[in-house]
């Protein structure tokens, strides 16, 4: 894509969720959601594929449909309260209306299908976008707004958890089980936003750091099914050995900092005595985990039967920039021991 | 002690910066060397009670002899793992010697910890280079499935552990076993209370492995190598019995009723387990569900919770754990020269390696709990406390010693008596490797007869 052009959709994105951040005017934060999603369009479409334009038309669709809602919702609340004040939206229409326009616009369960079969049309770093730039101005609403129905948010979070877990089990192509983990990460920073909102920040916060280690990583060895994965080993065999750290830290277990945010919503959710809740949604992570081992199965724990010449191919110096990847891989491994640091950074 | 921690951790240091032929030598003396060191915390100072703590980690006479098994294990695994890993080229030698080693790293963070959590976050941190090693260098196609096994059913009882220990946190404020015994969680008869009890116990009963529970140990001991089957038989079942040693003191009034299936559980998994190692054709298959099989009366031995049974459990995981690996180094032996596991493949071996013979005798005695040895010690306690709770349990664990002692000396006849079949005549002798590694794991067993102070636990 022409640079000027790439340069001005990239600025129009951040314009868009930089609106959102600094917005209390309800008009405003819809506008700045409607920016980042036109904005993010042409990306998607820019190599004029018919599967990445039907992705387009149906990301657009859906972002559409949320923003019309939440657009709706915040007109009744002007209507009912007169004022269009973020914060201060407390009738439980306008604040229902804008939780589930907002979940559709990130991908909660059960508002959750358009997301697998979009990031299949897409490549692996605009892919990367979506999952992760894209979820910030939601969120940053979601954060604001007082919930009025409990039960709301702790069912679109299990839901997404489970149907984060089970949809994922039977795919082979890695774009829709980044999807499903997305949504079922999604599901987690949603079950604790009402009780300690900076958990959501931290989750997601985390979900981001190692959401961009994977996508770089499959973007490395330039494989989008868990097949071409198993050739991987000899392009790039350390970024092969750190995959599995990588999947079982998105997984959630210890040592690895993707263990942080499950045990501290586990331990906010239990404090709350909604101990069942807790059990169930750490369960429904293994459903996740079963997946992401036979991804890391399949790329780094077994070898496949191939022919010799091709196991060793010429290693040529790449343009790939890794740094990223090299620091983001380390985070994802490493951050567990800073625990209370990251506490006191978020209660501050 | 971090002068046994910090060594252990630059070990990993060690492993990829030696030079490669020195690798293997470097990597033995200093685990041999940090193996020595701990052999001081046998030496307790107090008699109950806590030594060298400090703010995170504590000694006690329950976890040092774990502890110095742990460390004892990392240099005879590495013994173990040189021949097989030959071949292989120099990068996944050193990565296999790392998992080896962060294995061990854990383990003594696991067994000295101070905190629940800290302990529950090293019990699962365990898990991580154990798949590693079981599904990338073991080698059948089935050790994925074993794998898979492995995680899942350790994580889906240690996730309810978690919330446990987390309602117990946040209704009693902290989770130090230094406070625990002053913090019983108070009781109503509620089925949550039940539920809370349970999810506390799970994952160590999936971990033993009680009987119920157990089909992931035959699956993963029989494909992992043969440093993967020493460190999960040797340790890793017992973090199992360790983490319920511990989390009993908090759950003290629900334990008298609702013990009763679990312990009923455990004595039919004895036997059951036993009566299966009689009909089993795959040598290390045997020797895995003989560990279920003696893991089984450790278990009902913790859930009794008397002094016997405490002690009698704690002798009986240490002798079990050097007895174990000592079959599964004994069964590598075999595996190495014929590349099979069948029984019946290698038999007749007096033979052809009599000197191998002797510590085929030796280990099938000691798990046959032979008197003086340090297993029948063990089990006899455990037999006597049980006996005490209630007279019907002899007729179970009598039957169990009975079974116990008739298939380990099926295995040892099967493998070494008898007329040898023509295609074994030209076996590889014993190598001097395989002597020592054998010596090292049966003579402390033997020593163990002249001062079972050492493992015996709280009861002086």
């Amino acid at each position: 894509m022409n640079p000027y052009i790439l340069t001005i959709l990239l600025f129009a994105m951040g314009l868009g969720t930089t609106i959102t951040f600094a917005s209390s005017h309800w008009l405003l934060a819809w506008m700045g959601l409607e920016i980042n999603t036109l904005a993010i369009l042409p990306l998607m479409c820019q190599s004029h594929h018919p599967r990445a334009v039907e992705a387009t038309i149906k990301y657009f669709l859906t972002q559409a449909t949320a923003a019309a809602m939440l657009l709706f919702a915040s007109i009744t609340n002007a209507w009912i309260t007169g004022q269009w004040n973020l914060e201060f939206m407390s009738y439980s229409l306008p604040t229902t209306l804008v939780t589930v326009a907002l979940a559709l616009k990130i991908g909660l369960a059960p508002l959750h299908a358009w997301m697998p079969e979009v990031l299949q049309g897409l490549d692996l770093t605009t892919g990367l976008i979506l999952s992760t730039w894209q979820k910030l101005a939601p969120f940053c609403l979601l954060l604001q707004i007082n919930p009025s129905n409990t039960s709301l948010l702790l069912i679109l979070g299990l839901a997404s958890t489970l149907v984060g877990g089970w949809g994922g089990l039977n795919q082979n192509q890695l774009r829709k089980i980044l999807a499903y983990s997305s949504i079922a990460h999604l599901g987690w920073m949603i079950l604790v936003l009402q009780f300690f909102p900076s958990l959501t920040l931290l989750t997601l916060l985390m979900y981001f750091v190692m959401t961009f280690s994977l996508f770089i990583s499959f973007k490395v060895n330039n494989s989008t099914t868990i097949n071409s994965l198993s050739m991987s080993w000899s392009k790039a065999p350390i970024i092969s050995s750190m995959v599995p750290f990588i999947l079982l830290s998105l997984g959630g277990l210890p040592p690895l900092s993707g263990f942080m945010p499950k045990w501290l919503i586990l331990q906010e959710l239990t404090k709350q005595s909604l101990a069942p809740l807790a059990t169930l949604a750490a369960l429904s992570a293994l459903l996740s985990l079963y997946f992401y081992l036979r991804i890391s199965y399949a790329m780094t724990l077994t070898m496949t039967p191939n022919i010799l010449l091709n196991a060793l191919p010429w290693r040529l110096p790449s343009n790939q920039h890794t740094l990223p990847l090299a620091i983001t891989t380390s985070l994802t491994i490493c951050l567990l021991p800073l625990t209370p640091a990251i506490i006191t950074l978020l209660t501050l | 002690m971090l002068k046994i921690l910090i060594p252990s951790m630059f070990m990993l240091l060690t492993t990829w910066t030696s030079p490669f032929k020195q690798l293997w030598s470097t990597i033995l003396m200093y685990s041999f060397l940090v193996a020595t060191l701990s052999l001081t915390w046998l030496a307790m100072p107090t008699d109950t009670g806590w030594f060298y703590i400090n703010n995170y980690m504590a000694y006690d006479p329950l976890s040092s002899p774990l502890l110095v098994l742990t460390c004892w294990l990392l240099p005879l695994m590495i013994i173990a793992s040189q021949n097989h890993l030959a071949e292989e080229p120099e990068n996944r030698q050193r990565t296999y010697i790392s998992l080896l080693i962060s294995l061990q790293i854990f383990l003594i963070l696991a067994f000295s910890a101070t905190e629940m959590i800290m302990f529950y976050v090293m019990f699962e941190a365990t898990l991580i280079p154990t798949l590693i090693i079981i599904t990338r260098w073991g080698n059948q196609m089935e050790r994925l499935n074993a794998g898979t096994y492995f995680l899942f059913y350790t994580l889906a009882g240690s996730l309810p552990l978690l919330v446990a220990l987390l309602i117990y946190h946040s209704s009693m404020g902290s989770l130090s076993y230094l406070s625990l015994t002053s913090l019983p969680l108070t009781c109503s008869n509620l089925y949550a209370n039940k539920l809370w009890w349970m999810a506390c116990l799970l994952a160590f009963l999936v971990k033993m492995p009680l009987y119920g529970v157990h089909l992931w140990l035959p699956k993963a001991h029989v494909e992992a190598p043969i440093a993967g089957s020493m460190v999960l038989a040797a340790v890793l079942l017992k973090l199992g019995g360790y983490g319920m040693m511990r989390i009993m003191i908090i759950l003290d009034p629900l334990t008298k009723e609702l013990s009763y299936p679990f312990i009923i559980l455990a004595l039919w998994g004895v036997i059951m387990t036993g009566s299966i190692c009689l009909r089993q054709t795959d040598l290390k298959s045997l020797i895995a569900y003989s560990s279920v099989s003696h893991m089984g009366l450790v278990a009902a031995g913790i859930l009794i919770q008397t002094p016997w049974g405490f002690t009698g459990a704690l002798i009986l995981m240490i002798a079990h754990g050097l007895t174990s690996s000592a079959l599964f180094c004994l069964a590598n032996t075999n595996y190495e020269r014929t590349h099979s596991r069948t029984i019946i493949l290698a038999r007749g071996l007096q033979m052809v390696l009599p000197l191998m013979a002797t510590w085929w005798f030796l280990a099938s005695l000691a798990n046959l709990a032979l008197p003086p040895l340090p297993n029948l010690m063990g089990e006899i306690m455990i037999i006597t406390s049980l006996f005490n709770w209630s007279f019907y349990t002899l007729i179970l664990t009598g039957l169990g010693t009975l079974i116990t002692a008739s298939y380990s000396l099926y295995m040892f006849l099967l493998t070494q008596r008898g007329p040898i079949p023509h295609h074994l005549i030209l076996l590889e002798p014993s190598h001097t490797r395989e002597h020592l590694l054998l010596a090292l794991h049966l003579l402390p067993l033997l020593l163990l007869i002249a001062k079972p102070e050492l493992v015996w636990g709280w009861t002086a």
